[in-house]
């Protein structure tokens, strides 16, 4: 990693790099933690960012849903085996989408299958899914629009949808951009070509969309304990990941934590969570 | 073409090779965002730091109007000629 900087402009062969490396640093639900108390466990953390989400999610038993961004897979198959729902994951990773598939083999999970789709052209027909769910996958699309309008007609009139990602609390100027680029160029080679947008403009963009927002929350205070868990988890798991990412992978991924832990400290950057229905 | 222009032209296609950005039919009225070269503002300014380390002075942090097209590059290579 942060040796080959073109991977790092291809979302999809980022994230078939640093599948396996990742999964050791932030476990098996591969995003942030919600921490209700900053020394809580990572798994516990994570797993409660997956509960903001369900809880805005309004899902019940026989939902058809999209993961648009499935990562390995994990929330796909929890929310197919916990909530009796039909998952379809998508990703423009290849490795994820057999990650997932194998994941969701071994759990026996039939409710959950996983394609290779893009989330801004997914493909799929319009107005059959009853919930979108887009985890920490937004800000690998350049093109949010079309993400969000992508989302939005895939949705049956009173389906929803709920995002959480990163996003941008500042506006950057370019002379600032370009002072700190060597701090932006760490972040793009640990973790891929990243487009944060503030909270606001997805609110707007999903309104004038013609769908409700029920909900837009900034969540960045109980995230911030993510990048230490992480840290702990590299030192915990450092030669395996010397084997995966390389002595420069694990230096860029270390320090890229460091940026973004002052990042959310400044106000520059942070984590946001909403959820909007379509209209009926 | 002066030699500021062809060494800004060389920095650019150095810089695409660099990101991984196709420089086939690109000509001097190629956007350099969107739909052209795509350049986000990290790009940009890497492209800025590499042409002002190259020539002295740079459009993108020269306080005027951002470029719009990579002849707009060419054009204040032009316009204010390096030492």
């Amino acid at each position: 990693m942060g040796t080959d900087s073109s991977n790092s402009h291809q979302p999809a062969a980022h994230y078939d790099r640093v599948h396996s490396a990742w999964s050791l640093i932030m476990g098996e639900e591969f995003h942030y933690g919600y921490f209700e108390a900053p020394e809580n466990p990572l798994e516990r953390a994570t797993a409660a960012l997956t509960e903001q989400m369900l809880g805005r999610a309004d899902i019940v038993a026989g939902d058809l849903i999209l993961d648009v961004g499935c990562g390995t897979g994990r929330q796909a198959c929890d929310l197919a085996a916990n909530l009796d729902a039909s998952v379809l994951g998508i990703t423009t990773s290849g490795s994820g989408v057999a990650a997932a598939t194998e994941l969701a083999a071994e759990s026996q999970v039939d409710g959950a299958r996983f394609e290779r789709r893009d989330g801004t052209d997914n493909g799929l027909a319009s107005g059959q899914f009853n919930v979108v769910w887009v985890l920490e996958s937004s800000h690998l699309m350049r093109d949010k629009r079309s993400l969000l309008s992508e989302c939005a007609r895939v949705l049956v009139p009173g389906g929803r949808l709920v995002l959480c990602d990163i996003i941008r609390k500042r506006d950057i100027p370019f002379l600032e951009v370009r002072s700190r680029r060597e701090e932006f160029s760490t972040l793009r080679a640990a973790f891929g070509d990243a487009h944060m947008e503030p909270l606001e403009s997805y609110a707007s963009a999903i309104q004038e969309l013609g769908m409700t927002v029920a909900d837009c929350s900034d969540i960045s205070a109980p995230t911030l304990p993510t990048f230490s868990a992480w840290r702990s988890n590299v030192v915990a798991h450092e030669p395996a990941l010397q084997d995966l990412l390389g002595h420069q992978g694990v230096n860029d991924f270390v320090q890229a934590t460091h940026i973004l832990e002052s990042f959310w400290r400044d106000g520059t950057l942070g984590y946001g969570i909403l959820a909007a229905v379509k209209k009926p | 073409m002066g030699t500021d222009q062809s060494r800004a032209r060389a920095v650019i296609s150095q810089f695409l090779q660099r990101t991984n950005k196709s420089v086939d039919g690109m000509t001097d009225d190629t956007g350099l965002w969107g739909d052209g070269l795509g350049l986000d503002s990290l790009e940009a300014a890497e492209l800025s730091a590499m042409l002002e380390d190259e020539l002295g002075s740079d459009p993108f942090s020269a306080g005027g109007e951002m470029p719009e097209r990579v002849g707009d590059i060419f054009a204040f290579y032009e316009a204010a000629p390096s030492e």
